[in-house]
């Protein structure tokens, strides 16, 4: 019976414990009852004084303890009533809001007639949700034409600097990196509201060869999403055998991009150099194992990433015709290019 | 000076005109940040410059310059682009060095103009560039020139589609001709879908195509993705290696996240392949368990499971973020990858990272790291990362 009873106090510790640590228990002690207040008829510029008269710029308009004592003439405490039922997270976001936002209340107040909840709709439901919904502006604005040209400097000064983030968006998930190339091929402009040219040339700058890499500069924000974050540069060869093509749909320049690096770093045969990447039975007579032309066809680019460019007469020393290395085409193969462009003619020398 | 190097000094130059000069009472502030990267490994040093304003409501400027990577390369510019639009937005002109994506056309680096505007009928709108592909700082093939465009029409409030083409050549050869075809938007409130794919006109066959489902409501959101990529037609069509056929690779997986409380998302990940007739997989899981209401201070763990040809690998990731004092953060990252077949590159690749951030309310930024790590390269490496960052905002 002791151990039963000792056992349900640890699970009750462990769940309060685990409750805490996963946010169930994330809002004030006491937050400030916008609803109460709203119910009771008191109007929202009692407490949030001068808000008739505030534009764009100029003070948050938030209630002082002055302001509270006014109506509470016996607070149950000295200290400011904000300490514990103000909501940093929410003052936070109101200051944000009055730096990157175009609105002037002096202007809305005579149109609701003094309504405030007319906008804040969240209001009078809960204390959870007291920002005007961008669904209340449209209301009364129709934005098409805003929408259509991504003309949002309106209202928002600085998208990028608010961070405002649609809700609907798909591209800013864990799946960034994968995704945004298929999102962004019909929706350009919608990124280009918030980015400028230099957030996608940080990565597709010079075929991806960028002097650092956006994980580098940014060392030390590990949740940031990036594709080569940490010990990519180990496992990199990991990933790209597992996708083929992965590295060369962003690294255009394979033939030089890989080998300077693996050159460098004796990691990959150069030229003078007597170290080979590839196992003993890479080439070999015919009925042999001869991995090379497998290899070859199941990812190309790989190959082009050491043997492009002036190369690629290396193939050429066997598979030109005539050659002993035979015909490197499958069965089929087919070209609109003519004998003696290029690559053709690097092999049919005696057809042109 | 390259003719380039010229080209690219003189447009810098006409950026700082534009942006010093032209400001005018009521316009975007002029913004310029600098990092400065030092580690204790060659490259030894890095400082970037980004600047952007704009001086009219219709002429915006923006660059980015890096310089000092590595011993042998001074420094260049990423960016370097003045974009004049007309005040309704129906068109823009840019010049300049730049990313150009018309598209599901594959992003080229350029030095060169693109222009886009809407046509007078219909939501149909016009887009096309120009110009010199930029080089790689590592060196790569010298496309002489890069041109192509994009005519794409609005699908009412539901998305867009568009067609796109784009041909490289280089001394008049055909270097690489493309078709691409792009579709995409919100089919409902609560599901977004998205499509593109690329035709090689130059060896007929699809070089790439991708569709991309995905669904959220609450704290829920599933996506459903499908890659065809033919490795080989994403090489020049001058590439000796293109002329080995098409043995594309497909990949068809979906991803849940999951807020499974307020403070903890789950993220789960599963992909199947097919290359060559083989099947593989891939397999993740990780959760993130933020420290405090706002997420300041946040932990994360992540597992991995690759099962593809030659390169499955097990690995494990970890990463902290705590702050220690309002002006300063702690983080620290690590992560442990385990190869299958080691052939005698290691059995273990582990990789760890400490840094201290000092963020104060100010235009300046710090951070120092140290960072260690064993891999198929080294058996023991140790880094140490310094980057100082400063913003400046005028007016």
């Amino acid at each position: 019976m002791k151990r039963a009873i000792i056992a349900a106090l640890v699970v009750v510790v462990v769940a309060a414990a685990c409750a805490r640590i996963l946010g169930f228990d994330d809002k004030p002690e006491r937050p400030f009852p916008h609803r109460a207040h709203v119910l009771e008829g008191v109007s929202c510029v009692t407490c949030h004084d001068g808000i008739q008269d505030t534009t764009d710029e100029g003070p948050l308009n938030l209630p002082t303890t002055e302001d509270c004592v006014s109506c509470h003439e016996d607070p149950h405490d000295p200290r400011a009533c904000g300490n514990c039922h103000g909501d940093p997270g929410k003052v936070a976001t109101a200051a944000a809001d009055r730096e990157n936002l175009r609105f002037s209340h002096r202007d809305h107040l005579s149109v609701v007639q003094g309504n405030c909840v007319r906008c804040h709709v969240g209001v009078g439901a809960s204390d959870d949700e007291l920002r005007a919904p961008m669904s209340a502006c449209l209301r009364c604005h129709d934005h098409d034409r805003e929408f259509r040209d991504r003309d949002c400097d309106a209202c928002h000064q600085e998208l990028e600097t608010e961070g405002t983030r649609p809700q609907s968006h798909l591209v800013h998930g864990d799946d960034f990196v994968r995704d945004h190339g298929t999102q962004a091929a019909s929706s350009e402009q919608v990124c280009a509201t918030c980015h400028t040219e230099t957030f996608c040339a940080e990565c597709h700058g010079a075929d991806g060869a960028v002097p650092a890499l956006p994980a580098t500069l940014a060392f030390d924000r590990p949740t940031g999403m990036n594709l080569h974050r940490a010990g990519f540069m180990a496992r990199h060869a990991e990933e790209a055998r597992g996708d083929p093509g992965l590295c060369s749909s962003c690294h255009t320049s394979p033939e030089s991009f890989c080998l300077d690096c693996h050159v460098d770093s004796g990691v990959a045969g150069g030229p003078g150099s007597a170290v080979s990447p590839h196992p003993p039975d890479w080439v070999g007579p015919a009925g042999s194992q001869n991995q090379h032309g497998r290899a070859a066809r199941l990812d190309p680019a790989s190959c082009a990433s050491c043997h492009g460019g002036a190369g690629e007469a290396l193939c050429v020393e066997c598979h030109q015709v005539g050659g002993i290395g035979g015909n490197p085409h499958p069965p089929g193969y087919s070209s609109s290019r003519e004998l003696h462009e290029l690559p053709c003619r690097l092999c049919h020398t005696g057809e042109l | 000076m390259t003719r380039a190097r010229a080209f690219t000094a003189a447009l810098f130059a006409l950026v700082v005109v534009a942006l010093v000069v032209a400001p005018v009472a009521g316009a975007e502030p002029l913004r310029l940040r600098a990092n400065a990267l030092a580690t204790a490994e060659s490259p030894a040093g890095l400082m970037t410059l980004e600047a952007s304003g704009q001086g009219r409501p219709w002429l915006a400027a923006e660059a980015l310059v890096w310089m000092g990577a590595e011993p042998d390369l001074d420094g260049n510019a990423l960016v370097v682009a003045l974009v004049a639009r007309d005040p309704d937005r129906r068109a823009q002109a840019r010049v300049g060095r730049f990313v150009a994506s018309p598209g599901a056309v594959r992003p080229t680096h350029i030095d060169g103009a693109s222009g886009r505007a809407a046509l007078p009928w219909g939501d149909v709108h016009a887009e096309a560039f120009g110009g010199v592909p930029v080089l790689s700082g590592a060196g790569g093939r010298a496309y002489s020139w890069i041109a192509g465009g994009r005519v794409s029409r609005s699908l009412g409030r539901w998305g867009s589609a568009g067609v796109g083409y784009m041909q490289r050549r280089e001394r008049g050869r055909l270097y690489d001709e493309e078709l691409a075809l792009d579709a995409g938007g919100a089919a409902t409130s609560d599901l977004d879908l998205a499509v593109r794919g690329a035709y090689d006109l130059s060896t007929p066959g699809i070089s790439e195509a991708r569709g991309l489902a995905a669904w959220r409501r609450g704290d829920y959101r599933v996506s459903g993705f499908a890659i065809h990529r033919s490795p080989s037609r994403l090489l020049p069509a001058t590439s000796l290696f293109s002329v080995l056929g098409d043995a594309p690779s497909q990949r068809v997986g979906g991803e849940v996240s999951w807020r499974a409380a307020p403070r903890l998302d789950v993220v789960g990940v599963a992909a199947g392949s097919y290359v060559a007739r083989e099947l593989g997989a891939d397999l993740e899981l990780r959760g993130t368990l933020r420290l405090d209401p706002r997420g300041r201070g946040a932990v994360s763990l992540g597992l991995r499971r690759q099962n593809a040809r030659i390169a499955d690998y097990t690995g494990l990731r970890a990463t902290g973020r705590f702050p220690v004092h309002p002006k300063f953060w702690l983080t620290s990252e690590l992560e442990v990858a385990v190869p299958d077949e080691s052939r005698g590159r290691g059995r273990v690749w582990p990789w760890g990272l400490v840094a201290l951030r000092w963020d104060p309310d100010s235009p300046w930024q710090a951070a120092i790291a140290v960072e260690s790590s064993a891999s198929p390269q080294h058996r023991a490496r140790a880094d140490a990362l310094l980057r100082v960052s400063r913003a400046w905002e005028e007016p």
